[in-house]
């Protein structure tokens, strides 16, 4: 089983997830986070002062997949979530040790 | 059953008067007669009753009043002021829900609770204040500087004054003013009072500073209000000073009394100034903070036009009112202005503090202006008090709202602003008529410095004392270790710490305060679970 973690723009997620359960994708976790890559943000000014904003909103999908099933969704994501400008976001794969039901205890494969 | 006809001729008088006796002897027949006799009155009545409506319509004559009874002015006049000053005591009352927003909407979501419970205590506490000390140091009798009738309203008369208003009604109506200024004090002093230490001193502000104070410019024998006749100060200056709603009493006196508290507080814990690579925190929620000033504007036209008292004045209440406006709008308009000009951006907080800053300095002046006098006024106000903002920023005092450029040094600007812009056409308002007989004059219209010199030493003498006690106060509470909280308490979280929650309890992650939460029991099978839990933590460690 593979985590993949997604973390991409918050205007591509509506296509990104339409095309994650055509895809055939069942399950995600989404939370609303921020973040920067190599550039740092910009400048705002309140009230006579200057602040950055180095840290922009995106939005981080987790889904836990088969194996067989991971380059599917990488596909779907990369397919919809990339706009050719700076900030589309990354993709990371982790490997998942155990998955587990909450309500019928089932494990592995199973699970997800 | 007639019988005019009998034996073929008709019947003679003799006959037809037997013929009545014999009938009125048959009770069928009388009854008949009372019928017949009731429907002829009913038609001479009618007959009559038209009569007479038609004589009434067309043929009435009118005669001359020979005597009306007495109405006296009173009877009518002081009952429309009352209504008057009442409704715009209410509108006045309604700036504090102008206020919390303001000031809840400015500060973080960290310190909002206790603005909230500020804003509502401290109102609370000047009713009962106010009612017992402060209307009678402020309003009744005394020497000059301070009242010392009409302690807890006893002993009051049925009106106040000459003005005809009921007494509880002005008291009301001034209520609302000392509220106004209690709540402007708290604003320079958000996020780390204690709030004891906001007990103290708001104690102190609404039982004393603003009453004493005020007293010199509004009570009826104030003697900045009596200033430059003979038998008072400076006789040979001509004229008293003049805060026809309260610029300098209210407005001035809140804001300095706000600067003494910031100053002795400090600022915000990890508040960085301009002058040292920080800049002002940032607010949590602007759709308040200006929605709230949106309602300050509308609550003003209590403030402004019912400090006549009076709505037999009517020309003076429109005047007042549409000044008021005037001077908002080009307050509102020159502050974005200048923003821009300077940052490049269209600063939502500039604009709200302009536009206030534009009803604080019209606030002295707005019976004596033209309404030309008032867009110019408010236009400097409203840059004015950008330049307030900043020299507190380069001063290092933390002003969340701005509260002392908006409150304290447009206050000032607006009563100096009567000696430069008063147009020479209004002198006094009163219960029953305007009495314009001796019209205050300003330097741009011809009238000397007289006016302008008076608004000076009114002002300059408000601030300065107003400064000094504050400081006093705020110095004495500090030592007493209440007006400061704790840097522990203060990093904790000021509303947890104090009020035990905060202002947006999703930040607790329990079913309690979540937005999708509710606690849900588990059904009978959580038997398994722990059995399976307990086998999963085994075989991790």
């Amino acid at each position: 089983m593979t985590k993949v973690e997604a973390i991409i723009q918050p205007g591509r997620f509506d296509i990104v997830k339409k095309a994650l359960i055509d895809a055939g994708v069942e399950g995600m976790t989404i939370s609303e986070v921020r973040g920067h890559g190599r550039q740092k943000g910009h400048k705002e000014s309140y009230r006579g002062g200057e602040y950055s904003v180095d840290l922009l909103p995106k939005v981080k999908l987790e889904l836990v997949l088969q194996d067989n099933a991971v380059d599917t969704a990488i596909q779907a994501i990369l397919n919809n979530a990339a706009t050719g400008k700076i900030g589309d976001g990354k993709i990371f794969l982790y490997k998942v040790e155990e998955a587990i039901r909450i309500r019928s205890q089932e494990r592995g494969a199973a699970a997800i | 059953m007639r019988a005019r006809v009998q034996n073929g001729r008709r019947m003679s008088l003799p006959e037809k008067f037997s013929r009545l006796c014999t009938r009125l002897r048959n009770p069928e027949w009388r009854r008949y007669g009372g019928t017949l006799f009731a429907g002829k009155m009913l038609g001479l009545g009618l007959v009559l009753l038209i009569m007479v409506i038609v004589t009434g319509l067309f043929f009435t004559h009118v005669y001359a009043q020979t005597g009306t009874p007495e109405v006296k002015a009173a009877d009518i006049v002081n009952p429309i002021n009352t209504a008057w000053t009442l409704i715009a005591a209410f509108l006045v009352f309604g700036m504090q829900v102008g206020f919390t927003m303001l000031e809840a909407g400015f500060c973080r979501s960290r310190e909002t609770v206790n603005v909230l419970v500020e804003c509502v205590v401290d109102t609370c506490l000047c009713g009962i204040l106010f009612y017992a000390v402060g209307f009678a140091f402020m309003f009744s009798h005394g020497n000059g500087f301070i009242g010392y009738h009409w302690f807890f309203l006893q002993g009051a008369p049925a009106t106040y004054e000459s003005t005809g208003v009921a007494f509880l009604a002005v008291w009301i109506f001034q209520f609302a003013f000392a509220d106004t200024c209690s709540t402007i004090t708290s604003g320079a002093m958000i996020g780390r009072t204690g709030f004891v230490g906001d007990l103290l001193y708001s104690i102190c502000v609404t039982g004393f500073i603003y009453p004493v104070i005020g007293h010199w410019a509004w009570g009826p024998d104030g003697w900045l209000a009596l200033m430059g006749s003979a038998g008072n100060v400076f006789p040979s200056l001509g004229t008293g000073f003049h805060d026809f709603a309260g610029s300098t009493v209210v407005h001035t006196i809140g804001g300095f009394i706000a600067l003494a508290g910031a100053i002795v507080l400090g600022p915000r814990l990890g508040r960085k100034f301009k002058r040292d690579g920080g800049q002002p925190m940032l607010p949590h929620d602007l759709t308040i903070a200006i929605s709230g000033g949106l309602i300050l504007w509308f609550g003003w036209y209590g403030f402004n036009p019912g400090s006549t008292l009076s709505a037999m004045d009517f020309e003076g209440i429109g005047r007042v009112a549409a000044n008021t406006t005037l001077a908002a709008c080009a307050a509102g308009l020159t502050s974005i202005l200048y923003g821009y000009f300077k940052m490049k951006t269209w600063d939502a907080s500039y604009t709200t503090n302009g536009f206030l800053a534009g009803l604080v300095a019209i606030t002295c002046p707005c019976y004596w202006v033209s309404p030309t006098g008032s867009v110019l006024l408010g236009g400097i106000a409203g840059v004015l008090v950008i330049m307030g903002v900043d020299l507190l920023e380069w001063l290092r005092i933390d002003d969340p709202i701005g509260a002392v450029p908006v409150h304290g040094m447009c206050g000032i600007w607006g009563t100096l602003s009567l000696g430069l812009f008063a147009c020479g056409k209004y002198g006094a308002t009163g219960p029953l008529s305007p009495d314009n007989s001796a019209p205050l004059t300003g330097l741009f219209y011809g009238g000397g410095l007289q006016v302008l010199k008076a608004q000076i030493i009114g002002s300059a003498c408000v601030t300065l004392a107003t400064f000094a006690v504050a400081m006093v106060v705020m110095l004495t509470v500090n030592a007493m270790g209440m007006l400061r909280l704790p840097a522990e308490m203060e990093a904790y979280g000021m509303d947890l710490h104090e009020h035990g929650i905060s202002a947006y309890p999703e930040y607790v992650i329990s079913a309690l305060g979540a937005p999708g939460g509710m606690t849900q029991e588990l059904p009978v099978a959580g038997a398994k679970a722990s059995v399976a839990v307990g086998s999963l933590s085994r075989a991790v460690s």
